[in-house]
């Protein structure tokens, strides 16, 4: 009997232990399944719609039938257009906020605000574009006001991911740079962005899946059941996939249960595929990473 | 390097926000013909709009549902072309739109409805009057099991109907409900409301107890249609297209198109095609009542 053998103490605490490991190697799995199970009812039930017809033509017969592209067309509008406004404004602001602002009690509100506005429930920004953009500014439903909209529910996300970011670059890169005789903004430009613009991207693009899935913001202020044309410019209204997929589920009789999933399957893949590229992007960037 | 990408991108998406917010800010009104308001009618709008982009292939029309409710309300803030109504317009709302946009809302009747009352398709019950639907769905009603309507549903447990209606902006429920009950009463807590006409037909079709109401248009194999009549001892009418337009079933109304003002140019354009023959086969086609020939436009 050395020291070392294991007394039945010990024995009973490594049982212990396997068994908290294997209850939270389940509550792991738990997790997994309903994704697993959402992406394999999706496809099973989908991807026999799915075709090029599919995907490039307009919803016929009573949206019954046909395709939906003014639905994948309108979703890319409303998401390059709301990215166009919030992504340059999210970023400058993030910028100013982790590089120049002292630590006083206004950036103190900022700070507070942002991270309240991010927890603001989508229907509440929508309510508010309702108020904002559709009445008082006079832009009526359309793309411009859904886009504003989602600009405004994305902005406080895109601010905090890019200070995230920005706060990552370590210290003494800055102190580095300062030394040497260069400006705020020579370092900022030359070594706090190109060293944080994996973090930066990727917060922006995580955002685009978000507007892409949102139906509530644009359900009053820009997106219609059906519109049989493509939009022209910002002020026209235009078809969504969230909300395509809203209405023919809940509107629209008879419509073939291949279509309803083919859409659903559609709006995922798109938000998977836009997911994948920010990981790719990250990876790639991160991998020429000095530190 | 990257940093330079990211600042030319960051500014080319300014530059495009700045185009657009100038694009948007001169308040060039859409060329789209915007088209929103009731549920019942969402399908109906929607298959107009589809079959006139072969007639007009250069006039757009956007639609969206929402409720009366709502397209009014849009009509009344001006931010809508035409709005869908299955109800008339109240004066106040009249009054409200002539206040804010200056012109008097025109409502363009374009088609009629029956509104059906659903069962189960197991439902026995063969013929409902008004005073029983005011006993089921009235705040003073006191029919709580179908038992209180003399029958006995198959496959519902303990009896208790379960009463789907619809949401107070829906103008099918301000029209059946004061179809029922009479101006300013209201119905009894504990109903589903719906958010649309198809979800009444679905509910109903799926829950042995309920009754429920819609457009005649919604009707579906799994669900059974109840033969209507007003007073105890009249007799019973089943909703149709020919009994709506004949006067025949009690719950048939007119839908609306509501614009502000004459209509002119292409809005006219599309009225007139909406209510012309080619345009009133796609309302019977839809399980709409159409206009009868007198009132049609030649």
């Amino acid at each position: 009997m050395g020291v070392f053998a294991t007394s039945p103490e010990s024995r009973r605490r490594h049982r212990s232990q396997q068994v908290a490991f294997a209850v939270l190697l389940a509550m792991t799995v738990l997790l997994v399944l309903p994704v697993l199970a959402i992406l394999g009812m999706l496809v099973w039930r989908g991807a026999p719609a799915l075709s090029l017809e599919f995907l490039f033509t307009a919803p016929v017969r009573g949206m019954t039938a046909g395709g939906i592209w003014p639905a994948i067309v309108g979703t890319m509008w409303l998401v390059g257009v709301s990215l166009a406004i919030s992504a340059p404004i999210g970023v400058l602001a993030a910028v100013y906020l982790n590089e120049y602002a002292r630590d006083s009690w206004v950036t103190r509100v900022i700070h507070l605000a942002i991270v309240n506005l991010a927890g603001v429930p989508s229907i509440v920004h929508a309510l508010f574009g309702v108020g904002a953009f559709v009445l008082f500014f006079r832009f009526g439903t359309s793309i411009l006001s859904a886009s504003l909209t989602l600009a405004i529910m994305t902005l406080p996300v895109i601010i905090a991911s890019t200070k995230e970011a920005l706060a990552a670059v370590p210290m003494t890169f800055r102190e580095a740079c300062w030394n040497v005789g260069a400006s705020r903004w020579q370092t900022i430009w030359h070594v706090v962005l190109p060293n944080s613009i994996a973090g930066i991207l990727t917060g922006i693009i995580l955002q685009v899946s978000r507007a892409a899935g949102e139906t509530a913001p644009i359900l009053f202020t820009g997106a219609a059941v059906f519109v049989p044309f493509l939009p022209q410019s910002v002020n026209d209204q235009c078809m969504a996939l969230s909300m395509h997929l809203f209405t023919i589920s809940t509107q629209v009789q008879s419509v073939p249960q291949s279509i309803t999933y083919g859409t659903a399957l559609v709006l995922v893949l798109l938000v998977v595929l836009v997911n994948g590229v920010s990981i790719v992007i990250r990876s790639r960037i991160r991998r020429r990473r000095k530190w | 390097m990257t940093s330079r990408v990211l600042l030319i991108s960051l500014s080319a998406l300014a530059g495009c926000v700045a185009l657009a917010l100038g694009v948007g800010g001169c308040g060039k009104k859409s060329r789209m013909i915007q088209n929103k308001g009731s549920d019942t009618m969402i399908n109906l709008a929607q298959a107009l709009a589809e079959e006139y982009r072969k007639a007009a292939p250069t006039v757009a029309i956007s639609v969206s549902g929402g409720g009366t409710g709502v397209g009014i309300a849009a009509l009344q803030n001006g931010t809508v072309d035409i709005a869908n109504a299955s109800r008339e317009m109240k004066a106040a709302e009249k009054a409200s739109t002539k206040k804010n946009t200056g012109k008097d809302p025109i409502e363009h009747k374009i088609a009629y409805d029956a509104l059906a009352v659903y069962t189960h398709k197991n439902n026995p019950l063969a013929k409902i009057t008004k005073s029983q639907l005011a006993c089921i769905y009235g705040e003073q009603g006191t029919c709580r099991t179908w038992s209180d309507v003399g029958v006995e549903v198959p496959g519902c447990s303990g009896q208790e109907i379960v009463r789907a209606s619809r949401q107070n902006n829906s103008g099918t429920y301000a029209y059946f409900r004061e179809w029922v009950l009479g101006e300013g009463k209201d119905f009894k807590l504990g109903s589903r409301d719906m958010q649309g006409s198809k979800d009444v037909v679905d509910l109903v079709a799926n829950t042995p107890c309920a009754i429920g109401y819609s457009g005649i248009g919604y009707k579906t194999d799994e669900v059974k249609v109840v033969c209507l009549a007003v007073g105890d001892t009249d007799p019973c009418v089943e909703p149709s297209i020919a009994a709506a337009l004949s006067g025949a079933y009690p719950l048939s109304r007119p839908l609306f198109m509501i614009t502000l003002g004459e209509p002119t140019g292409e809005i006219a354009g599309y009225l007139a095609w909406v209510r012309s023959d080619v345009g009133q086969a796609i309302v019977e086609r839809t399980g709409y009542a159409p206009l009868p020939p007198d009132q049609r436009h030649k």
